[in-house]
């Protein structure tokens, strides 16, 4: 109930950030500018139409969750209204919680609605819809969720500057450690490769919710990879949960 | 450390686990891909130039590294449709890292087996680099292994003419020559060889081939005018010097030492009378 309320007044917080309107309007321009940019092409046009869709959901919601996450908690200890909120019975988890469930919302309104724009873009051009469209959205907004538990994370006990870089890092890492993969079979067997493999397995690989390429290409996925995938985000996610519940609660106010 | 803390690190350990379970079961599952498909979108290096934000040299490595592994993955069967695209990008990114096309044209010759594709890789380093001679050094020396002794020559011409190219490109170039039958040219680059000749070994193997170049053409000569005495007379000549006795030859040639060429009347075979690379 208390996270409820917490989410709730933070989803309103959030909401009336215009740094959220003017990502979202930046947003819409890139999902129409697909279009405008599938002329160009000499070929498949959808392919660009969808390419340039769902990069731009992706890209722009992972600047909501980073820019607005990394502040979201920062803010209240800053300006003090942080003392008043914990003075009240209200756990430091329940308020985290509860940060992070509104902000999650804001990005679920906004991932649907970006996700409506392109829908009805594709389908004015097409004339139908591919129900794997909106599985990769469903991705993008299970990534989106996590990156908004690694802002929330870093904004436990950073600046929202640093926070931003830390948590835009994360996020780079995790599309880019598929290629430790390489490295590990390029090393030889050893203290090195077991250290590699070690880092691979604790490293996130955002790439699990990308399939992006897949959908464009009508490419087969097995299910279980969604299931699998779905989790692995799940769990994630509640692993920073708990690693930024530990930090914000041994934390002093002063 | 309270209980609720406890329950928490607990909860950490468990997500840990998760995580690497969860991971490794992901990746038994095996992803469709499209071959290729991580590069065909790779712009033009003139245009990732810009957004390397004055760090060109460094994406270069980085591209370079990249591509080593991406052509050594064999799993990949058409990895070498994009590799002059790549190898262009580095050059664009890096015109004077020599090493990528070097190694793009090993890559092509060896492992795509395209000749033509190394010959360009290697080209382009030349356009970018005039002044570096191993690019037509090592383009005359994929082109010879192929057989390809025309080409070989006019790279290794090319090689000669690059200040600071090592001796052995004349050498080759002249051995081209021969390989290709050119004997007059090849004749007249291994007398320069041989007249501007720093060290004893070199006019030594010279030597060699001025004595292989001249007993094939002599021989060339000798193989000529028996055709012309047995097209005549329905038979072999007896002796060499039949050919002088009846006017098809005006005097025997011998060879650099001297020597008269070996005939053998009963096959009617012409032999130089030394071996040329024992003498």
């Amino acid at each position: 109930m208390k996270i409820r309320a917490i989410a709730l007044n933070t989803f309103k917080e959030t909401i009336r950030d215009r740094i959220l309107y003017l990502l979202f309007f930046f947003a819409a321009i890139a999902l129409g500018f697909s279009r405008l940019l599938a002329v160009l092409t000499v070929g498949d046009r959808v392919k660009i139409i969808k390419d340039v869709g769902l990069a731009s959901i992706s890209i722009f919601g992972v600047l909501m969750a980073i820019l607005i996450g990394t502040g979201l908690v920062y803010k209240e200890i800053d300006k003090k209204t942080i003392y008043t909120l914990l003075a009240k019975p209200i756990r430091r988890w329940q308020f985290l919680l509860g940060k992070f469930f509104g902000l999650v919302l804001t990005l679920f309104i906004m991932t649907l609605a970006m996700g409506l724009i392109f829908v009805i873009i594709v389908l004015l051009h097409t004339g139908k819809l591919d129900g794997r469209m909106l599985l990769a959205i469903l991705f993008i907004f299970l990534e989106l969720i996590l990156i908004t538990a690694v802002a929330i994370l870093f904004s436990c006990f950073s600046t929202p500057i640093l926070s931003s870089i830390f948590t835009l890092s994360f996020y780079l890492i995790g599309h880019l450690s598929w290629g430790l993969e390489t490295l590990i079979q390029k090393t030889r067997p050893g203290t090195g490769r077991l250290a590699l493999r070690g880092l691979s397995a604790i490293l996130p690989d955002l790439e699990n919710f990308n399939f992006k390429t897949e959908i464009v290409h009508g490419l087969a996925i097995d299910p279980r990879f969604y299931l699998f995938s779905a989790l692995y985000g799940l769990v994630y996610t509640l692993f920073i949960l708990a690693l930024a519940v530990l930090i914000f609660k041994k934390r002093d106010f002063i | 450390m309270g209980s609720a803390t406890l329950l928490i690190v607990l909860l950490i350990f468990l997500c840990c686990g998760g995580i690497v379970s969860l991971k490794s079961a992901v990746e038994r599952i095996p992803r469709k891909k499209i071959p290729g498909a991580s590069i065909i979108y790779i712009p033009s290096g003139k245009y990732l130039k810009y957004a390397t934000f004055g760090y060109s040299s460094l994406v270069a490595d980085l591209v370079y590294l990249w591509a080593i592994q991406y052509y050594t993955t064999y799993t990949i069967v058409d990895r070498f449709q994009n590799l002059e695209h790549i190898f262009s990008i580095i050059s664009e990114l890096d015109p004077r890292y020599t090493d990528p096309y070097e190694i793009g044209a090993l890559i092509a010759v060896n492992e795509a087996k395209d000749l033509n594709l190394a010959l360009r890789i290697l080209d382009m380093g030349l356009a970018k680099n005039p002044d570096q001679w191993i690019f037509p050094f090592e383009a005359g020396h994929h082109a010879q292994r192929a057989g390809d002794y025309e080409t070989a020559r006019k790279y290794y011409e090319k090689t000669t003419k690059i200040p600071g190219a090592p001796d052995i490109a004349k050498r080759l170039y002249a051995a081209a020559g021969l390989r290709m039958m050119d004997l007059e040219e090849s004749w007249k680059t291994w007398l320069e060889v041989y007249n501007t000749a720093r060290d004893d070994r070199t006019k030594k193997i010279a030597g060699k081939h001025l004595y292989q170049v001249k007993s094939i053409s002599d021989m060339n000569i000798l193989k000529g005018a028996i055709q012309q005495f047995r097209d005549r007379f329905q038979r072999l000549p007896a002796g060499l010097e039949d050919l002088i006795r009846v006017g098809i030859l005006p005097s025997l040639p011998k060879d650099l030492d001297g020597k008269d060429y070996v005939y053998n009347p009963k096959s009617g075979e012409i032999k130089a009378p030394s071996v040329w690379w024992k003498r």
